[in-house]
């Protein structure tokens, strides 16, 4: 008999290289993971065989991630660049996937058509789409696809005990380990166990006359006849699962994954966080939940018995935190390391072929004959209709979900960022981005910078990363508290990392970087704000890396290859036989059992049916709960949430529609109010939660108690507002706020101030600058400093002074020690102080120890994450001595000092006060630093006060600050001897510039306040200007 | 299999060669140095002479400061002729030398002299910023060097030049141990300082050095204002008298000073100012009060203003209050200022509402039109019998017992 072509699978490679190889160019690059494979892929184009990577993390190895599609990529970019490999590798997985479930289901059904039906339908399964589009895990699919080519083989092998199926499978495997090392392992669970289950069974249903007739005695026996080779092919396969990226797994002995467990969505409870529940439940499954009583109902069936626990199994962990029987399962740690998402992969991957075999006799076969004898032709049209209405629905929803739901920022042009780090030894330094998502990754690619973060974080090696449950420091602000507070740290003390540029494409992170010291060099002609630090040393030429054995190295960058060209070099000629048809086969052995599709199971019908009802009664209510929660007028905490969401996403005008209509406020009128508001509050923060207490008066009028929670940059704020709302036909809506009618005296002013620029190289070349134009560090004065313990914590405070003629920016690096001079602890001034003074300005300052200060990182850090809190554990580790070092440096920008401090009442322990800002710069966020001192004029501590609204220019905005509350300060050091400026010792460089300082010369203009422990305070005004013009 | 024969013969005699003894004469003359001459000038050949002995050429070793070279003899007429590369002599300083033969016999070491000539000017100076008043300076390091790039001999005329105001000075200085230098210090005035420096007819580049005003010296502050009302919407301006150092040099513009002002009830505000040409001007909103204040500025632990004092009158003496709306509209105004127009819009008007002579809530409104309107939400503020305090511009109103419902 002459095989023809099968004409289904011809047209599903076709159907998927059209529908995926085009849609690839629009999703690929917007996936979460594309980008880092290309990362990875240009490292391997650039250094084959040298596995550390020295641009992310501080360095780490690529050994940490199984190397085959990065490879390919990386060769493949050899000819048309790396997006060019990624889309090419990426067209290779789409066919390899086709084939793949061709192939397996051929297997399983023994059905040519049926296993044509399964690979066209493959091609649309939403879980695939997902992966590929969404996801863009690339080994994921390469590594799964050629498991599923395995599989035949190792059927075979199994059954006829042939050497050359034992070789063809072994080699797939081998590509499946070198492609994706997860894959492989729980593959020979949920895949090749219940494969060679089947196996044992068709051998044991050979004996006997009927399935019925196999028993588990003969079941028995047939295992025990396959022993040999069942135990060969799974000896052979561990050794290629360990062998073959054998580097990897010493890598993961010698750098096992230690880091505090970073959030899934897959580890969700799908109920509580529906969006988890849909991108990685609902959108994977797909169509498949109708089909799941037949799918169970054929996999429970004798032969394929152990399919069914396989597919079980991987459906109860696929519900991640739901149910809490997948944590019982998988045990705490594989819990929190593994993403729970690839089970469902894996189930739906395992119900391609019954979803095949489904469709084939729903179309043509018994299903067809079985509901139309029943319903009539025309239900079975429209049931048709629906099913395949539901699978493109889902299709076209699970490729459209980035385009409603983005998961990145918008595409980001790399060129002017990659120039400016080529410029002027600008890569001598790390860099760090902000905001950029997974493009991050597209960025290391092309250039040969350093950054401190990365994107993969399962080799992330620093403590301060890996103690932290921060994917990566680049999207922090939706990390929370803990996310900023980590990211601070590394904004505070960049000189530890040669942290010197971060580019940042949300504005959101500017006041953080301002008062941590950062300054804005200039904007990007792509709109990316380039911020600087300044003195920070650059990236030493020699750096540390984990070397491994030179074999290692050869092993890794020739064994991913090798595997494919032994597989290929195996199996081509299969894949001649299948394709081209050149030379008769014996026909395959699991062709020999297959399954007549002459009478459709009336009861399983009869439960799709009702299953059908129950889905749809849930997909109604779930639609319908949707409404309710989203129809912003039903209730009145309906409108409030609604308009706050407006607010938070900057949506005004649906704002304004929730405004009371008959106050008459049109849109521009109200939009002038909401843009004269600026601040941290109305321009950095991030609705974290909202809570509304309604007091009802009457049926259409309430007033509401909206407390609220705002993420910040700089601090977690609570707001607490009383709205009130009135009923409109039926409709609720707010009543419009008071606004402030402050009116400026001046239309028109002037203001004279001195500004700086400095040239940096005079003449244009690339030559170490000239020392004629290194500008002299402007000397500042330590004028006191003193260690102190205040309320469990320990910090140097003290008052610094610029005495040159020049601004300065400053930074203050505090040493602590005990008494055995051991250092213990060392970090920058953060938030308190001025870190840019005139000549002759001074500010407080106060230098905290957080976390990561500390030398024993680990033990400081709390379980709970709070920045501000940190005790040093040991007595002995208790500071004594500290050693304070000071730096200026020339700087010309944020040097806005009009501001004012225009009143002050101090009542019950609380200061109000109004700032006034007299210059002609919006002040977007101004800053007090608050100084107490004892009756004798001491300095005692610092505080700080940001002031949540924003000054305008002439206008007042008033404070109120909470005087701290009852505690001594206990004073453990004021010794002066260990300070140094620039290098040189404050003392004398200062009794050099002001020999005749007069001392304490400002204590006549303390403000006196009335506290147990603090007779005195003052204060200071620092301001951050949002967009300095 | 000959093949095999000729190979054992060939490594047998190559065996055998490793033994053999070359005789070796004992008495060879030791090699004596014929040449005299031990100072050269840089740059030009050198060649030493030796008393040749029995066709031996033994090497030389030589080294300098910047390394070391073996040169291999010429035999000439009974003597051998040793060529010091061109790479050690044209660098000054000594040269060590060794004759490399048995008995190592002859050893010594010759000059390398500077030629008086310059052809570059290598200089520095800094720091580039200093301050006046004669005790800062700036140090200038010339080291002029030939045309091989080697210092010139020691005690070298170099002039020091400076241009400063309006006098040009030159300065001879030597040079010694390679470099010449000088310590320039400031003068008491403040200013840019231009730097050059000459030697045998050759130039430096110009170098520039600023020299600063020093610390600054008690000054004066006066206050300029529109009126002397406290309307809390018009600014008063301070300013200093033009600050200057000891040395009466203007300070460098940037000079930070803070205006420090206590207020009637001891309260102290301040407001700050940076200087240009010397003066800095600070502004401040007016109070919305009656108040006096006395303002003192300060450049912080170096110089002080002396103590002016301002008062700010009053405008609003009194205010009408009316209630409306089941007393839960309170309207108060008109809000007149000075000349009985309408005070500006802006003026705070705090309302404190206690019951039970306990403090509820405070409300504060700004005047828009001379007028402010307090609402009482039923839903926030229960019927009952409350006591209302209205405060503005300093005065204050109270209304006990009013009764909302």
């Amino acid at each position: 008999m002459k095989e023809t072509s099968n004409k289904y699978l011809i047209s599903a490679i076709l159907l998927a290289l059209a529908f995926h190889g085009s849609a690839i160019f629009f999703t690929l690059e917007t996936t979460y993971d594309a980008l880092i494979h290309l990362f990875f892929a240009d490292h391997y184009a650039n250094n084959w065989f040298e596995p550390w990577n020295y641009e992310w993390y501080t360095g780490f190895t690529v050994q940490s991630y199984p190397p085959l599609v990065h490879q390919s990529i990386g060769l493949l970019s050899m000819i048309g660049g790396l997006k060019f490999g990624m889309f090419s590798v990426a067209l290779i997985a789409i066919v390899l996937f086709v084939t793949g479930t061709y192939r397996f289901s051929l297997m399983m059904t023994a059905n040519k058509t049926v296993a044509g039906y399964a690979c066209v339908l493959a091609v649309f399964s939403s879980s695939f789409v997902e992966t590929l589009h969404i996801f863009g895990q690339l080994p994921s699919i390469v590594g799964v696809s050629v498991l599923m080519h395995a599989l035949p083989e190792i059927y075979l092998w199994l059954k006829t005990g042939k050497k050359w199926y034992l070789a063809t499978s072994l080699s797939l495997i081998a590509v499946t380990v070198t492609s994706h090392h997860v894959t492989p392992i729980f593959g020979m669970v949920f895949f090749i166990f219940p494969l060679i289950g089947m196996v044992i069974m068709d051998v044991s249903r050979e004996q006997v006359n009927t399935m019925k007739e196999v028993t588990f005695k003969l079941f028995l026996n047939s295992f025990f006849k396959l022993f040999k080779r069942i135990v060969s092919f799974g000896m052979l396969s561990l050794v290629l699962i360990v062998g073959c990226i054998f580097p990897y797994w010493l890598n993961s002995k010698a750098n096992p994954i230690t880091q505090v467990p970073i959030p899934h969505g897959s580890r969700d409870n799908f109920l509580e966080i529906t969006s988890s529940g849909l991108v990685f439940f609902l959108i994977p499954w797909g169509i498949l939940l109708v089909l799941l009583p037949y799918i169970f109902y054929r996999y429970y069936s004798k032969r394929y018995l152990f399919f069914g626990l396989s597919v079980t199994i991987c459906t109860i962990l696929g519900t991640g935190g739901t149910t809490p029987v997948p944590l019982k399962m998988l045990g705490e740690t594989a819990f929190n390391i593994l993403t729970l998402d690839r089970f469902t992969l894996w189930a739906s991957i395992l119900s391609i072929p019954l979803m095949g075999e489904f469709a084939y006799r729903f179309v043509e076969g018994d299903l067809k004959e079985l509901i139309q004898s029943k319903f009539g032709a025309v239900y079975h049209r429209i049931i048709g209709g629906i099913l395949a209405g539901l699978m493109v629905f889902m299709v076209v929803f699970t490729m459209s979900l980035n385009y409603f739901r983005p998961s990145q920022p918008q595409k980001i042009k790399m060129l002017p960022i990659v120039n400016f780090l080529n410029q002027d030894d600008h890569d001598k330094w790390r860099f760090l981005t902000l905001g950029f998502g997974d493009q991050m990754a597209w960025l290391s690619a092309q250039t040969n910078a350093m950054t401190v973060d990365g994107n993969y974080h399962s080799a992330r090696r620093l403590p301060e990363l890996t103690t932290r449950p921060i994917e990566r420091l680049e999207n922090s602000k939706f990390k929370g508290v803990a996310g900023i507070g980590s990211l601070q740290q590394f904004l505070t003390t960049p000189e530890k990392y040669n942290l010197k540029y971060i580019f940042s494409n949300d504005k959101f992170y500017d006041p953080i970087l301002y008062f941590c010291g950062w300054q804005r060099l200039r904007q990007l002609e792509n709109g990316i704000m380039v911020w600087e630090r300044l003195n920070i040393p650059p990236v030493s030429s020699i750096l540390p890396k984990e070397d491994v054995a030179k074999w290692l190295k050869i092993h890794w960058g020739i064994m991913p290859f090798l595997t494919v060209l032994i597989a290929f070099i195996l199996n081509i000629q299969m894949l001649w036989v299948n394709m081209l048809k050149t030379r008769f086969k014996p026909i395959p052995e699991f062709l020999k059992f297959p399954t007549t599709y002459k009478k459709f199971n009336r009861n399983v019908l009869r439960i799709t049916h009702i299953w059908s009802i129950i889905l749809a009664i849930v997909v109604f209510y779930g639609i319908y709960l949707f409404y309710l929660k989203n129809d912003s007028q039903r209730s009145p905490e309906n409108a409030i949430i609604a308009y706050y969401d407006a607010l938070d996403f900057k949506e005004f005008e649906k704002a304004h529609s929730l405004i009371d209509p008959n106050n008459n406020i049109p849109i521009a009128q109200y939009m002038l109010e909401i843009s004269v508001t600026d601040g941290l509050l109305s321009s950095y923060a991030k609705m974290d939660a909202i809570e509304t207490e309604i007091t009802k008066f009457n049926d259409s009028t309430v007033s509401a108690k909206v407390t609220t929670q705002w993420i910040t940059p700089l601090e977690k704020i609570e707001k607490i507002d009383y709205k009130s709302l009135s009923k409109r036909k039926g409709k609720w809506y707010l009543q419009p706020d008071d606004l402030n009618n402050d009116l400026p005296p001046d239309q028109l002013y002037s203001a004279n101030a001195t500004k700086y620029y400095n040239q940096g190289r005079r003449r244009i070349t690339t030559e170490a600058t000239h020392h004629e134009d290194v500008l002299k560090q402007p000397v500042l004065e330590i004028v006191s400093a003193k260690l102190v313990h205040y309320d469990g914590s320990y910090a140097i405070i003290g008052e610094v002074q610029n005495i040159d003629n020049v601004p300065a920016d400053v930074i203050l690096k505090g040493t602590l020690y005990n008494d055995d001079n051991k250092q213990l602890a060392t970090y920058n001034a953060k938030y308190h102080v001025k870190h840019k003074l005139m000549p002759k300005e001074s500010s407080s300052f106060r230098i905290n120890f957080e976390g990561i200060a500390w030398s024993k990182t680990q033990d400081s850090i709390p379980d709970t994450f709070n920045p501000d809190e940190f005790t040093p554990v040991e007595f002995e580790e208790q500071p004594t001595k500290f050693n304070l070092q000071a730096a200026g440096n020339v700087s010309g920008s944020d040097l806005y000092k009009n501001v004012v401090l225009s009143a002050i009442t101090i009542k019950d322990s609380i200061i109000h006060g109004n700032l006034f800002n007299s210059g002609i710069q919006e002040i977007t966020i101004p800053q007090l630093l608050i100084t107490y001192y004892d009756a004798n004029k001491n300095m005692v501590w610092v505080d700080h006060l940001f002031v949540k609204e924003g000054v305008r220019q002439q206008r007042k905005q008033d404070f109120e600050y909470q005087i701290l509350k009852d505690g001594k300060v206990k004073i453990i050091n004021s010794d002066m001897k260990n300070i140094f400026v620039n290098g040189l010792p404050n003392d004398a460089i200062a009794d050099k510039v002001v020999p005749n300082r007069i001392e304490n010369h400002s204590d006549a203009q303390l403000q006196k306040i009335d506290h147990p422990d603090f007779s005195y305070i003052k204060i200071e005004i620092n301001t951050y200007i949002g967009s300095p013009n | 299999m000959h093949f095999k024969r000729t190979y054992t013969f060939v490594i047998g005699l190559v065996l055998l060669s490793s033994f053999a003894v070359i005789q070796s004469s004992d008495m060879t003359n030791p090699i004596q140095l014929l040449t005299t001459q031990t100072d050269y000038n840089v740059g030009y050949p050198v060649v030493l002479e030796f008393t040749a002995s029995e066709g031996e050429k033994p090497l030389l070793y030589c080294s300098n400061s910047y390394g070391s070279t073996l040169v291999s003899a010429k035999a000439k007429n009974d003597t051998l002729q040793y060529v010091i590369p061109y790479n050690m002599t044209k660098k000054i300083g000594v040269v060590n030398w060794i004759v490399l033969d048995k008995n190592k016999s002859a050893a010594g070491q010759f000059n390398i002299n500077p030629k008086a000539e310059v052809a570059t000017m290598e200089t520095y100076i800094g720091p580039p910023s200093i301050e006046a008043g004669g005790t800062d300076y700036t140090m200038l390091v010339v080291i002029p060097t030939d045309s091989l790039d080697n210092p010139v001999p020691t005690n070298t005329k170099v002039d020091a030049k400076f241009q400063f105001l309006n006098s040009e000075e030159k300065d001879a200085i030597f040079t010694k141990n390679l470099i010449s230098y000088k310590n320039i210090y400031s003068k008491k005035e403040s200013g840019r300082m231009l730097v050059s420096s000459e030697s045998l007819g050759v130039n430096s580049k110009e170098f520039t050095i600023n020299v600063w005003a020093a610390i600054p010296t008690d000054f004066k502050i006066m206050a300029k204002r529109p009126h002397n009302y406290a309307d809390g919407n018009q600014v008063t301006t301070f300013n200093t008298s033009v600050i200057k150092d000891k040395q009466n040099n203007v300070v460098s513009d940037g000079t930070f000073v803070t205006f420090f002002i206590t207020n009637g009830i001891g309260n102290i505000l301040k407001t700050t100012g940076t200087t240009i040409e010397g003066i800095a001007y600070a502004k401040i909103i007016h109070p919305d009060f009656k108040d006096n204040w006395s303002i003192k500025a300060y450049v912080d632990g170096m110089a002080e203003s002396d103590t002016i004092t301002l008062n700010y009158q009053s405008v609003i003496e009194d205010f009408e209050v009316a209630f409306a709306n089941k007393n839960r509209e309170i309207l108060v105004g008109p809000l007149q200022s000075f000349m009985k127009q309408m005070i500006p819009d802006g003026l705070h008007v705090k309302l404190l509402i206690y019951k039970d002579n306990l403090l509820v809530d405070t409300i504060t409104k700004t005047a828009f039109n001379g007028y402010v309107t307090f609402n009482l939400k039923p839903a926030i503020y229960k019927n009952g019998s409350y006591n209302f305090s209205i405060e503005t511009a300093g005065t204050h109103k109270t209304f006990n017992n009013k009764k909302l419902w």
